[in-house]
């Protein structure tokens, strides 16, 4: 209870602290509004010319991105202190200073950064799912409604894990891989469509190594009435924990790769 | 002259010395690129379109390639303004403007080169239907490869006109991210200009944006047919002209006011 009261502190610290340059902070929140309103026109567009993608119609397409640009720009928001610099305090040595404190070292991190410009980003996700939910015609129920919230949630956990990936890494070699942005970004472009858009090695990678296609096609699917696969429901509501499974991996790896960490000093 | 051109090549020998860098986002963009193109491949095997499939593959893999002349700004005008060491720059018997246009055309033309060439290597190997295709004609080819070089003109241009609004202000991250990302969309990064429905594209094609990358990538392609290629080269030309001589202005302007921090 009181790491989460902390962490709510600093959320408000944060943000507090962001909105002292207001100019600053509105040009850039206008510019996050500007992108992500793009990638949401490429997809208006595109269905405009090609109607539809496999089964897949207009209203499901646009329900799709809205679940992942909430997913990931939630994750943005509040867990910057992960999806941001995390491997620039293992590359600096900054880390140390977290090591001093009687808190958790992950607690720290998340504790360390807000990204309140993401706002417009899920504003844009939120319009995406209500056009996509008018549009597909979903017939809201409870179960549906948590569902989805538990998509969500896990795609979150999801998307910490793998940033935290490259944190691993910095551990071992003070070099930041940048390759890990295939995963992550690239996980984020790829799965704004349904999975099965992809080839077969696309979808393996994105259901079993970073199974975003677990955590939020295969809910997604069920809330718009065409399942992906022929799964009993139970197996539905399990499917989406997979991310938190994949998160308890990662953070595992993440303390065994501590007891190696040696600072870089100054 | 030959006072620019040095600062060419010094430019050039700076933006090469990453090379190791420069692997992991060759690696990263390929993979962007495959998940475009995979996208696009299942939107064409449900509706057909005018154009073949391997017009769109090729479009996506040499944006994909020439990424970097888009996306590549110079970090130490700003930091020189802030810290005042701009005063350095004002004293020598150079013009502002050309020196830093001379930079910035460097960075990006040796950064897109320097990832352009293993990435359309990769891109060629590529089975037909994921990969580029082979320039629709040697003379469609030649004309591309003119207007890529107008291309890197007019966006060392327009990058200096973004620069010149980051001289106004000491922050400056908006609104160059602003300027950025309408320069993205715009210039058919995000979604090929050539899928955006057909009465946007005719006033889209004309905005200074599409010359950039977009213009020779459809000389490439045939999607503009050889005759019309002088007319898409004039345009080029035009605002080439256009925005260096604003470019030009605005920097004049910006140097009468220029304050030296400095302490």
């Amino acid at each position: 209870m009181n790491t989460i009261r902390l962490y709510l502190h600093s959320m408000r610290m944060l943000i507090r602290s962001q909105l002292e340059y207001p100019l600053s902070f509105f040009m850039q929140t206008l510019a996050q509004l500007v992108m992500e309103g793009g990638e949401m026109m490429a997809v208006i567009l595109l269905v405009d010319r090609f109607e539809h993608l496999n089964q897949w119609g207009a209203g499901d397409l646009y329900f799709f991105f809205g679940l992942m640009s909430v997913t990931f720009y939630l994750t943005e928001c509040f867990g910057r202190g992960i999806t941001g610099n995390f491997p620039y305090l293992v590359r600096t040595g900054q880390l140390d200073t977290f090591l001093l404190r009687p808190r958790g070292v992950l607690t720290q991190v998340m504790c360390s950064a807000a990204d309140p410009r993401r706002i417009t980003c899920i504003a844009v996700g939120i319009v995406a799912l209500v056009l996509g939910s008018r549009l597909s015609a979903i017939h809201w129920t409870l179960d549906r409604v948590l569902l989805m919230a538990e998509a969500i949630l896990c795609g979150s956990v999801l998307i910490l894990g793998l940033f935290m990936i490259e944190a691993i890494f910095c551990i071992y070699s003070v070099k930041s891989i940048e390759l890990v942005n295939a995963l992550t970004y690239g996980g984020r472009s790829a799965c704004e469509y349904p999975i099965d858009t992809y080839p077969r090695p696309l979808r393996v990678l994105f259901t079993v190594f970073a199974p975003f296609a677990l955590t939020l096609h295969v809910p997604g699917a069920v809330i718009l009435g065409k399942p992906l696969f022929d799964w009993p429901m139970w197996a539905v509501w399990v499917s989406p924990l997979s991310g938190i499974v994949f998160f308890a991996v990662i953070r595992f790896c993440f303390q065994r790769a501590m007891r190696h960490y040696r600072s870089t000093g100054s | 002259m030959k006072a620019y051109l040095s600062a060419f090549r010094m430019r050039r020998r700076m933006e090469l010395q990453y090379r190791g860098a420069v692997l992991g986002g060759v690696i990263c963009q390929v993979f962007f690129g495959l998940i475009l193109v995979a996208v696009y491949r299942a939107m064409y095997a449900g509706k057909p379109q005018a154009f073949p499939l391997s017009h769109i593959t090729s479009y996506v893999w040499l944006q994909q390639a020439f990424f970097r002349m888009l996306l590549a700004s110079d970090p130490e005008l700003l930091d020189k303004i802030r810290t005042g060491s701009i005063a350095y720059d004002l004293c020598r018997p150079l013009n502002l403007y050309g020196f830093y246009y001379v930079r910035i055309m460097a960075q990006k033309m040796t950064g897109s080169l320097l990832r352009a060439a293993p990435m359309l290597a990769f891109a060629f190997l590529l089975p037909e239907g994921w990969g580029l295709m082979l320039p629709a004609s040697p003379e469609g080819f030649a004309w591309s490869l003119a207007g890529l070089l107008l291309g890197l003109l007019c966006v060392s241009a327009l990058e200096n006109i973004t620069m010149g609004f980051t001289m106004r202000t000491l922050d400056s991250r908006g609104m160059q991210a602003l300027l950025n990302l309408l320069m993205m969309i715009l210039a058919g990064n995000i979604l090929p200009l050539t899928l955006f429905p057909d009465s946007w594209q005719r006033v889209i094609t004309l905005l200074p944006y599409a010359q950039l990358l977009d213009a020779p990538i459809r000389l490439y392609t045939g999607e503009t047919p050889l005759s019309a290629a002088p007319g898409i080269l004039l345009i080029q030309i035009l605002w080439t002209l256009l925005l260096t001589g604003a470019g030009i202005l605005f920097w004049q302007a910006n140097q009468k006011r220029i304050e030296i921090q400095g302490g």
